[in-house]
């Protein structure tokens, strides 16, 4: 019986080990592949998005921007018709990995949209610029990217919220901010660009040591040792980047923990289903943005008019908005890619798109980063009916990107 | 300080209420002896069942949340371990719980819309009280008392009871047992439903704390697998001392090493086996 237990014991050990593996961050690799994307069936688009992790709730609201774009456009990007291949990026890692394999070798797919986590950008941009194939990633971008041929960003780069939000921030809070965020890099990059130029505008950092404070990712969605810190650190101000789930866990216990002083962070900490989520909890949370549904530009409300009537009242969100983006650029971009439309004719015609006009208004792509050069505004959670709603209290913070 | 000593008693909250969950993993993997990895789906499902019934913060809810919970947590539990008597491999085991686990997490997924959902505590327990002059959240206060009172009854019932000592018997020696004229399969199940209970429970527990969100579910069973493991397979005491320093690991080690912490984890795995092996060697030895 004792040899059984034994067996027993060391087979339960390995499945925990095996779990746990992700909980320290580490992933395996997986094998290159360097077979170009040919494609032979018309033109056939990776999706890449969350859908599974704590991102679930982003992948979903992207493939509703994704479908809407192309539902609005008969089906067809530049005139061709499209057939759709969706993958998971998971939580970023080795899931994102085998997505990106699977859609470049087996799909040989003519470009890749979506992607919420900046770390899943990495892993979908290596075997896309070793294939030729586009990448238009709709999240975060990292700042540790190398080759950015084939990678574009219909979104922003992860640093930019940050260089919107520091100046702000500093003449906003008259004291020592407290600045964290999720430990991976595109958490690092978030609170990286507010922590340059916050302290480039003369702030100062409420976190021990004046070193931003990072969570574990993915975590256990308990941030009460966090707060309690925060409480002690005598910060004038909170500086939080988070999104999905552990938005609602941090906004949630945030609340319940009494920390009692404003809250200002990028977009996604009260973006759609996080923010019903958090209701009340998240009543003056101030976040820094490139889209609202209350955004004033041109074609908007009547946009966001016709999003809720589709979607059972729900407003677009951020995610939404830059999935839509990805189709707009590679509409423009196979419709200028000449008669004969191949991933390579494609990224060259998405270097040449120009202004691109989506809900947020105009823009453009930067042709040294290839992300957006964009206007950015501020946004409160203020009551709103029943709930809460982010409100719009600047338009036009800054044009930031590039 | 003071501040040390609010994330200490937070790792105390965050370790008992793993505890609770735990605990159930315990009974099945331990004293029935089934690979029960659809754990974290059970852990799951009461949390959907208090976003049900007690989204707004109802005592009503709440205690609705309990005993639908419990009871759908004994039979799907008791259920499990009456069809996987079948199964004696644990590969087999594992395999046929995952798949369970992975279904019965779609299925929750689906109807909870897979957005992350919070649930607020029961009324008059959403807020905090002063901790050494500091404020702490109340609900968390009320899960360590809920979860230390589950720890004294469990022992008392496994370790000190009639009961709990023909489990601990079936445990170590179910042929043993089979020939006293009691049939250690039906003791099985019933642990196996009281695992299920457990769990379920659990999960309306920690719902405030830790609503239905995605990928909540393979955290609780990564979690509880490191307890139970470190704990020693068949000790519900094992386990509270294991749960209890996975809980300091996640928030006082967390928040001074957090490159360290998680590699904690996995220290704590090595010691509990370690300590385990060798204590078997010695067993053998003696006996």
């Amino acid at each position: 019986m004792i040899i059984s237990r034994r067996s027993q014991l060391g087979t339960a050990a390995a499945v925990a080990v095996l779990l746990a593996l992700p909980l320290a961050g580490c992933s395996g690799s997986s094998l290159d592949s360097d077979e170009p994307g040919t494609s032979n069936d018309g033109l056939v688009i990776g999706v890449v998005v969350p859908k599974s992790g704590p991102y679930q709730p982003i992948g979903q609201d992207m493939l509703k921007g994704w479908t809407t774009y192309l539902d609005e456009h008969g089906g067809k990007l530049g005139g061709h018709p499209v057939r759709v291949v969706e993958a998971d990026e998971g939580d970023g890692g080795p899931t994102a990995r085998a997505a990106a394999d699977q859609l470049i070798t087996a799909e040989h797919v003519d470009a890749i949209v979506g992607v919420a986590n900046a770390d899943a950008v990495t892993n979908i941009a290596g075997p896309a610029t070793s294939a030729h194939v586009p990448f238009i990633g709709t999240g975060g971008r990292p700042s540790t990217l190398q080759d950015l041929t084939y990678t574009w960003h219909t979104s922003f780069a992860s640093t930019d919220y940050g260089k919107a939000a520091g100046p702000y921030v500093r003449t906003a809070v008259d004291g020592p901010v407290y600045v964290i965020g999720p430990d991976y890099q595109g958490g690092k990059d978030q609170i990286g660009g507010f922590v340059s130029a916050f302290t480039a505008a003369g702030g100062k950092l409420a976190n021990p040591g004046g070193q931003p404070t990072y969570t574990p990712w993915p975590g256990d969605g308990n941030f009460g040792p966090w707060l309690a810190k925060i409480k002690e650190s005598g910060a004038k101000a909170v500086y939080a980047f988070y999104a999905g789930a552990p938005a609602v866990s941090f906004v949630k216990q945030y609340a319940q923990f009494g920390v009692g002083v404003p809250v200002y962070a990028p977009a996604f900490l009260t973006e759609g289903s996080a923010l019903t989520a958090q209701g009340a909890a998240a009543t003056g949370i101030t976040t820094i943005a490139t889209y609202d549904p209350t955004l004033d530009s041109p074609g908007n409300a009547a946009w966001v008019e016709a999003y809720k009537a589709k979607h059972g009242g729900a407003a677009p969100t951020v995610y939404v908005e830059t999935m839509y983006a990805a189709g707009a650029v590679l509409d423009k971009a196979v419709a200028a890619a000449g008669t004969r439309v191949t991933s390579e004719t494609i990224n060259t015609a998405i270097g040449k798109v120009g202004d691109v006009t989506s809900p947020r208004g105009t823009w453009k792509l930067s042709s040294t980063t290839h992300t957006p050069v964009q206007r950015w505004c501020v946004r409160r959670v203020q009551a709103a009916g029943a709930g809460v709603a982010n409100t719009v209290i600047t338009q036009n913070l800054a044009t930031v990107g590039g | 300080m003071a501040g040390q000593v609010i994330i200490a008693l937070d790792g105390l909250a965050f370790g008992l209420l793993l505890y609770c969950v735990a605990a159930g993993l315990s009974l099945s993997l331990g004293v029935a002896g089934v690979f029960q990895l659809g754990h974290g789906a059970f852990y799951l499902a009461g949390t959907c069942l208090a976003w049900w019934l007690a989204e707004e913060g109802s005592w009503r809810g709440f205690s609705a949340a309990l005993v639908v919970g419990a009871a759908a947590g004994a039979v799907a539990g008791g259920g499990l371990g009456d069809v996987l008597r079948h199964l004696r491999e644990h590969l087999d085991q594992a395999l046929a719980t995952i798949g369970f686990g992975l279904i019965l997490v779609d299925i929750l997924t689906a109807s909870y819309g897979a957005q992350p959902r919070a649930v607020e505590p029961p009324p008059g327990l959403g807020g905090s009280i002063g901790v050494l002059g500091r404020s702490y959240p109340t609900y968390r206060l009320i899960v360590i008392a809920v979860a230390a009172v589950l720890a004294t009854v469990l022992y008392l019932v496994i370790e000190r009871s009639r009961p709990g000592i023909l489990v601990r018997a079936v445990a170590a020696d179910p042929d043993y047992v089979a020939a006293l004229g009691v049939q250690p399969r039906r003791v099985q199940v019933v642990v196996m439903a009281a695992g299920g209970a457990l769990t379920v429970s659990a999960g309306v527990l920690g719902a405030p704390i830790l609503g239905p969100s995605p990928g909540l579910d393979s955290t609780m069973l990564t979690l509880s697998l490191i307890v139970v493991v470190a704990g020693g397979l068949d000790s519900i005491r094992g386990a509270l001392f294991a749960a209890l320093a996975v809980g300091q690991i996640q928030t006082t080690a967390a928040v001074a090493w957090p490159s360290a912490a998680p590699f904690l984890l996995f220290a704590v795995l090595i010691a509990g086996l370690t300590w385990r092996t060798r204590r078997h060697a010695n067993t053998v030895r003696v006996t």
